[in-house]
C-alpha cells in the first residue's frame, strides 16, 4: 500500500499506528461524532435498521476472520450466532444474569462451539467442510427444538424483558443502539488490530497454503481452530444484542440462508479486509431495505401473473444468489478491491497508475 | 414389529432416492472438481417442469416427461455454459460459493415463477400403494429404487468400461494432464452436466409423482448430501451401498428415537451420519486418495 508523499514512518510506533495523519484523525472522530450522534438527528426507522446494521456487521466481521482471513469455508454462522443468543437469553431469563456477564459469555459458548467443528476442519477442507458447517446448523436446529422446554422453550423460544446495565434500562431503539453500537465498534477495532497481528498473519499463511504453513512452523491445527472460535466468538455476541434487540429468541431465526447472506455479503464487499466486510454489510442491507421498500410496489402492477406476497422474499433470493454469482465470476475481490483502486489513483494524483 | 420392518424398508428406499441424486453430485464431482450444492434446486425445478407440461399445456404424460427430461439436461448444460465455464481453475472457495450462490438464485426464481403454492403433480405410476404381505410400500419409491438400481449399474458400466466414460474418469482425475494428452475436457464436463440434470429429472419423477409438492422439497438435495460422502464422492457402486446404509440406519433411528424425541429424528438423522463421516473417514467408502504437494 503506498502512502501519499511525505508521510513516512520514523518510530515502530508510528510505523504500526492504523490511524497516521491528521486528515485520518479528523475522519475518524467525525466518523465517531457521526456514529454516536445519529439518534439525535435520525428517525425511529432509520434506528431500527442501524441497529440491525451493527448487529449483522458483528457476525460478518467474524465470518470475515474465519473465512476472509483463515480461508476456512463457514456456512455456520447463523447457528454460531443462534448459540450465542441462546446462552445469553437463557442466563438473562433464568438467573436474572447482568450483562456485561452474559454478552462474553455468549461469545464464549459460542466460540467453544464453533471450535468443536473447527476440530473438523484439521481434517477436511473445501467442499467438505462446507458440508460439516452445514451439518452443524442442522444440528443446532435440532437440539434447540428437542431440549426440555424449561431451558429453551423449544417451538415458542425464550421471550426476553428489556436488560438494563448498572440500573440504566435499553428499553427503546435509541438506547439499544447506544449499546449495540459501542459494542460494535469495539468488536470491528478489535478485528482491525488482530488481523495485523501474529495471530492474524498466522491466518492468512494458513489460508494461502496450509501445507507450506505447517512447513514454516505454524501450528496449523491451533489457528484452523482459533479462527472458527474467534469467528463464531463475534457471531455469538453478535446473536446475544440481536436477542436482546428484538426480545425474542427463537432457532428458527437462525437458518441457513442467514449464513449465506453474511457470505454474500462478504463476497460483494471483498474477501480477506475487515473494510470489505464493512462495505460488503452496508451495501446489502440497503439493497435489501430497497426490496422491501420497492417490493409491494411491483407486486401492485401484477406484471408476473401469480406471484403474490411471496415476491419480496423470491426477489430477495434472486438478488442475493445473482449478486454472488456475478460478484465471483467477474469481481471476485469485491468491490473494496474497487475503493482500493480509487483511493491509490487519488494518491498518487496527478500521476497516472 | 411390523413397524421396525415398515420403518427400515421405506427407510432404505428413500435411501436409494438420496443415492439416485447424489449420483448427479457424484457424476459432476468426478468430471468437473465441482460440488453442486444447488442439486435439490435442478430436482425441483425438474418437478415444476413436469407439473407445467401436465397440468398446464395438458400434454400426456409420456411427451411430458420426455420433455422434462430434455430440459432438465439443458439446464444442467446452460448453469455449466454460464457459471461454471469462466471459473475453471479458480479456487475453491469460488466454487463453493458460485453453486451456493446458483442454489439461492434458482430457489428465488423458481417462486417468481411457480410461486409457493402447492402443486399437484399426477401420478405417474398407476397405483399409488404397493401392499407386500403386511407392509405399505410407496409405489413411486419402489420403481424409484428399481430405477436407481439400473442407473448405477449403467453408470459404473460406464465410467469404467467405456471409451468416452474413461475419459471422463481422465479428465476428473487431472484437468491439465487430461487435456495435453488431447481430451476433450470441456465437453467431458459439459456432458457430465446434462447427466447430472437427468439424474435430477429421474429423481424429481420418482420423488414427487402423485404428491402435492412446493420449493421446499428442494431439501432433499442437501440431505441426499451424507450419502454422498459416505460413497466417498467419486464412486457411483458405492453410492447404493452407502443409500442403503443411510436409509436403514434412518429407518432404526425413526423407530427407536421418534417416540422419545418426539418426531423429526429422520430428517437430521443424515448429517449425523455425516459429521461421523467427515471426522472419521473423510474420504467415505470408496473415495479415492488424494496425495498433496506443495
Amino acid at each position: 500500500m503506498t502512502l501519499p508523499a511525505g508521510v513516512y514512518a520514523q518510530t515502530y510506533d508510528e510505523d504500526q499506528s492504523l490511524i497516521r495523519t491528521r486528515p485520518q484523525w479528523i475522519c475518524f472522530v467525525a466518523l465517531m461524532i457521526f456514529i454516536f450522534a445519529l439518534p439525535l438527528f435520525a428517525g425511529g426507522k432509520v434506528i431500527g435498521m442501524m441497529n440491525m446494521v451493527w448487529i449483522t456487521l458483528i457476525a460478518v466481521v467474524g465470518l470475515q476472520i474465519n473465512v476472509g482471513y483463515a480461508g476456512q469455508v463457514n456456512l455456520g454462522q447463523s447457528a454460531f450466532m443462534g448459540v450465542g443468543a441462546y446462552a445469553a437469553g437463557a442466563l438473562t431469563f433464568h438467573f436474572g444474569a447482568p450483562i456485561w456477564l452474559t454478552i462474553p459469555a455468549a461469545g464464549i459458548s459460542a466460540a467453544l462451539f464453533g471450535a468443536i467443528f473447527g476440530l473438523a476442519a484439521v481434517r477436511v477442507k473445501g467442499f467438505y467442510l462446507a458440508l460439516t458447517t452445514i451439518a452443524a446448523q442442522y444440528v443446532f436446529a435440532f437440539t434447540m427444538l428437542k431440549l426440555p422446554k424449561a431451558w429453551f422453550g423449544q417451538i415458542e423460544g425464550l421471550r426476553l424483558n428489556p436488560v438494563s446495565l448498572f440500573g440504566f434500562e435499553f428499553n427503546t431503539d435509541v438506547r439499544m443502539y447506544y449499546l449495540i453500537a459501542v459494542i460494535a465498534v469495539l468488536m470491528v477495532s478489535g478485528a482491525w488490530g488482530m488481523v495485523r497481528s501474529r495471530t492474524g498473519r498466522a491466518l492468512v499463511a494458513v489460508r494461502d497454503n496450509d501445507n507450506a504453513a505447517d512447513i514454516i512452523g505454524i501450528n496449523v491445527f491451533y489457528y484452523k481452530a482459533l479462527s472458527f472460535f474467534i469467528g463464531a466468538f463475534y457471531a455469538g455476541i453478535a446473536g446475544a444484542l440481536w436477542g436482546y434487540y428484538i426480545r425474542y429468541i427463537l432457532s428458527d431465526m437462525f437458518t441457513l440462508w442467514l449464513s449465506v447472506w453474511y457470505l454474500g455479503m462478504l463476497i460483494v464487499g471483498g474477501m480477506g479486509s475487515v473494510l470489505g466486510a464493512i462495505i460488503g454489510t452496508v451495501v446489502i442491507r440497503f439493497l435489501q431495505e430497497f426490496i422491501t421498500y420497492f417490493g409491494p410496489w411491483i407486486t401492485g402492477f401484477k406484471i408476473l401473473s401469480g406471484v403474490g406476497g411471496e415476491i419480496i422474499f423470491a426477489s430477495m433470493n434472486m438478488l442475493l444468489g445473482g449478486v454472488i454469482i456475478l460478484f465471483v465470476i467477474f469481481e471476485p475481490r469485491g468491490l473494496v478491491h474497487r475503493w482500493n483502486i480509487i483511493k491509490e489513483s487519488y494518491r498518487i494524483w496527478p500521476f497516472p497508475h | 414389529m411390523i413397524s421396525l420392518l415398515s420403518h427400515v424398508i421405506n427407510g432404505a428406499l428413500v435411501g436409494l432416492l438420496f443415492a439416485l441424486i447424489s449420483m448427479g453430485f457424484v457424476i459432476i464431482y468426478r468430471s468437473a472438481r465441482v460440488f453442486n450444492f444447488a442439486q435439490g434446486e435442478v430436482v425441483v425445478v425438474g418437478a415444476f417442469i413436469l407439473w407445467s407440461f401436465t397440468r398446464y399445456f395438458g400434454l400426456p404424460m409420456w411427451l411430458s416427461i420426455v420433455l422434462t427430461f430434455a430440459f432438465s439436461a439443458a439446464l444442467g448444460l446452460v448453469i455449466e455454459k454460464i457459471i461454471l465455464r469462466p471459473l475453471v481453475g479458480e479456487e475453491l472457495f469460488a466454487l463453493v460459493m458460485v453453486t451456493i450462490g446458483l442454489l439461492v438464485f434458482l430457489r428465488g426464481a423458481i417462486l417468481v415463477i411457480w410461486s409457493a403454492d402447492v402443486h399437484f403433480i399426477p401420478p405417474v405410476f398407476a397405483r399409488p400403494g404397493l401392499k407386500v404381505g403386511p407392509l405399505v410400500l410407496d409405489k413411486a419409491l419402489v420403481v424409484g429404487g428399481g430405477i436407481t438400481l439400473l442407473l448405477a449399474a449403467f453408470f459404473s458400466w460406464f465410467f469404467n468400461r467405456t471409451r468416452m466414460g474413461m475419459e471422463m474418469t481422465a479428465v476428473a482425475e487431472d484437468h491439465q494432464i487430461a487435456l495435453s494428452l488431447g481430451l476433450k475436457v470441456k465437453r467431458s464436463i459439459a456432458l457430465a452436466w446434462a447427466i447430472s440434470g437427468i439424474l435430477c429429472a429421474f429423481a424429481a419423477i420418482t420423488f414427487v409423482s402423485g404428491k402435492g409438492m412446493t420449493f421446499m422439497v428442494s431439501d432433499i438435495g442437501l440431505a441426499a448430501l451424507p450419502v454422498a460422502l459416505l460413497a466417498g464422492l467419486e464412486s457411483i457402486g458405492g453410492l447404493i451401498l452407502a443409500g442403503l446404509i443411510v436409509g436403514t440406519s434412518m429407518g432404526f433411528a425413526e423407530h427407536f428415537l421418534d417416540p422419545p424425541l418426539r418426531g423429526g429424528v429422520g430428517a437430521v438423522f443424515p448429517f449425523f451420519i455425516m459429521i461421523i463421516v467427515l471426522l472419521i473417514r473423510p474420504t467415505g467408502l470408496f473415495g479415492w486418495k488424494t496425495i498433496e504437494r506443495i
